[in-house]
């Protein structure tokens, strides 16, 4: 199940051959730790003493693209690319070091990154769990609008991530996601769903124009950031990071599976609230329309997601019982999305 | 097996949960064991026992009852013995193709309907389309009817939601 990324062992001596190879002096590392978390790239950390020459020991997040994973095969590039450009601005994330596609070095793609303090707030929880303490929800609401409309207001022509743009357009945008979606189905579906090629139809017949082209982190929403005494720390899971219409976010962090049986987006924040806040810190008017239009998109997208999960499980990439129960929710991304194209 | 499907999957189902969860602490563990429940509770509401072996061993049974037939038939205080025809399994590979290559025609069919179907009359057309919307939402909705509650709350954190 770790193919050829080998055990943690394996891997801390990789890292640290790595590691001494990038600061042209030894270091060394400690017992490598797995995080349970995450349907697709594994997540470690990595004690690395030595780092700036002396003895001190400082813990890197170390993030690996296995084979076997969920969206394989993988690349660090988006991410890194996504994580340099947003070096310096209003969102809050993890410093990116050290990345690269090659698995003879430590046998998956793989990008280190800064450890940053916090925990993440579990985004799927039953419907009779009390929700958030208000001032506390309140607190992390705003930050966690803030730093959308901060990463949608970065001007991504100008940084590295440029090189992800592939002629789009604001008008072209939701074209070129929706081809990339419907590609990705072709390569996942197991049978066919005919539900799924009608999402497809109706979102390729009502293209909505982007107010403008920006960074867009495709997966927003609780569970991918981390917080701490209610400060927002990091922004995390950047891998399906892409440049397009910034609508697409809001309407990935609305999904009814965000909501944790509340009415609040993410669990966090009044809709009108959300929508408005962000607005102004964004500074354009939200479409509704387009909203609506990408909650189409997103549900489609999730369905795809699920897809995904299902194949892997089935080809015996990986036994992480959580795939087969993602692949059983096809049916509800696909009943909702329908609905939802129902009463636009 | 002697006890029913069902029977079963509650009795796995509750072992997993009282004697096991409770004596584990891992998290990740306590989630993937939290995926079993949630895979075996699917297992409750769509499958039962395979047919195969059953019909081998009515298979074996009829064969004997004829063969007693014949040896007894003309006993007239021999008791009676039943005659039925064997039943027919439908394999469900068949089953399963069958209904992907409905849905296949679905897919054909929608985008015949954006190409060449466009000169189909309007009323037509949006008669077909009806047809077609009704058809794949009724495949979700009975396949949502026989899905249990999802357990995604109980896989993330590791302990009942």
């Amino acid at each position: 199940m770790t193919s050829s990324i080998g055990d943690e062992q394996t891997l801390a001596a990789r890292v640290a051959d790595y590691l001494t190879q990038q600061v042209g002096h030894p270091v060394t590392v400690g017992a490598v730790r797995r995080f349970p978390v995450g349907f697709s790239w594994l997540t470690y950390a990595v004690p690395v003493s030595g780092l700036q020459g002396d003895g001190a020991v400082q813990e890197l997040i170390l993030r690996l693209g296995p084979d076997f994973g969920l969206f394989a095969p993988y690349s660090a590039g988006p991410q890194v690319l996504a994580m340099r450009s947003l070096e310096g601005t209003a969102v809050p994330l993890p410093r990116a070091y050290w990345s690269s596609d090659d698995p003879a070095i430590l046998g998956a793609p793989f990008m280190f990154c800064e450890k940053v303090s916090g925990s993440a707030v579990v985004p799927w929880v039953s419907a009779h769990e009390p929700g958030l303490e208000e001032g506390y929800r309140k607190r992390l609401g705003a930050q966690f609008i803030d730093a959308l409309a901060a990463l949608h207001c970065v001007r991504w022509a100008e940084q590295p991530i440029a090189e992800m743009a592939h002629g789009i357009t604001a008008e072209n945008a939701a074209e070129q996601n929706v081809a990339q979606w419907q590609a990705l189905i072709e390569r996942w579906a197991m049978r066919p769903y005919p539900l799924a090629e009608y999402g497809i139809r109706w979102l390729k017949s009502n293209h909505p124009v982007a107010p403008r082209v920006t960074i867009v982190h495709g997966d927003y929403r609780t569970g991918n950031f981390l917080e701490q005494d209610g400060r927002i720390t990091a922004i995390l899971d950047w891998e399906l990071v892409h440049l397009g219409d910034p609508h697409e976010d809001l309407a990935w962090a609305s999904m009814p599976m965000y909501m944790g049986g509340s009415k609040l987006i993410c669990r966090l924040a009044e809709p009108d609230w959300f929508y408005g806040r962000y607005a102004e810190r964004a500074g354009y008017e939200v479409s509704m329309a387009s909203v609506r239009y990408y909650q189409v998109f997103s549900l489609l997208k999730l369905a795809a997601t699920h897809m995904a999960a299902a194949r892997c499980f089935e080809e015996g990439r990986f036994n992480d019982m959580r795939m087969p129960a993602m692949g059983s929710q096809i049916a509800t991304c696909l009943r909702q999305m329908d609905k939802l194209i129902e009463s636009t | 097996m002697n006890n029913s499907f069902p029977r079963l999957i509650d009795g796995m189902c509750a072992t997993l949960r009282a004697e096991v969860l409770s004596r584990l602490d891992d998290e990740f563990a306590r989630g993937q064991v939290y995926g079993v429940i949630n895979l075996l509770n699917t297992f409750k509401a769509r499958a039962d026992w395979a047919s195969g072996f059953l019909l081998e061993q009515i298979a074996a049974q009829q064969q004997a009852l004829d063969a007693l037939r014949a040896l007894l038939g003309a006993m007239p205080s021999a008791p009676a013995l039943p005659d039925a025809p064997l039943p027919i399994a439908t394999p469900i590979a068949e089953l399963l193709a069958r209904r992907d290559a409905g849905n296949r025609a679905f897919d054909e069919l929608q985008a015949w309907l954006d190409g060449p179907g466009r000169t189909l009359p309007a009323a037509q057309a949006s008669q077909v389309e009806t047809v077609l919307r009704r058809a794949m939402r009724t495949e979700v909705d009975l396949e949502l009817k026989h899905s249990p509650r999802p357990l995604f709350a109980e896989m993330s954190s590791g302990r009942e939601a």
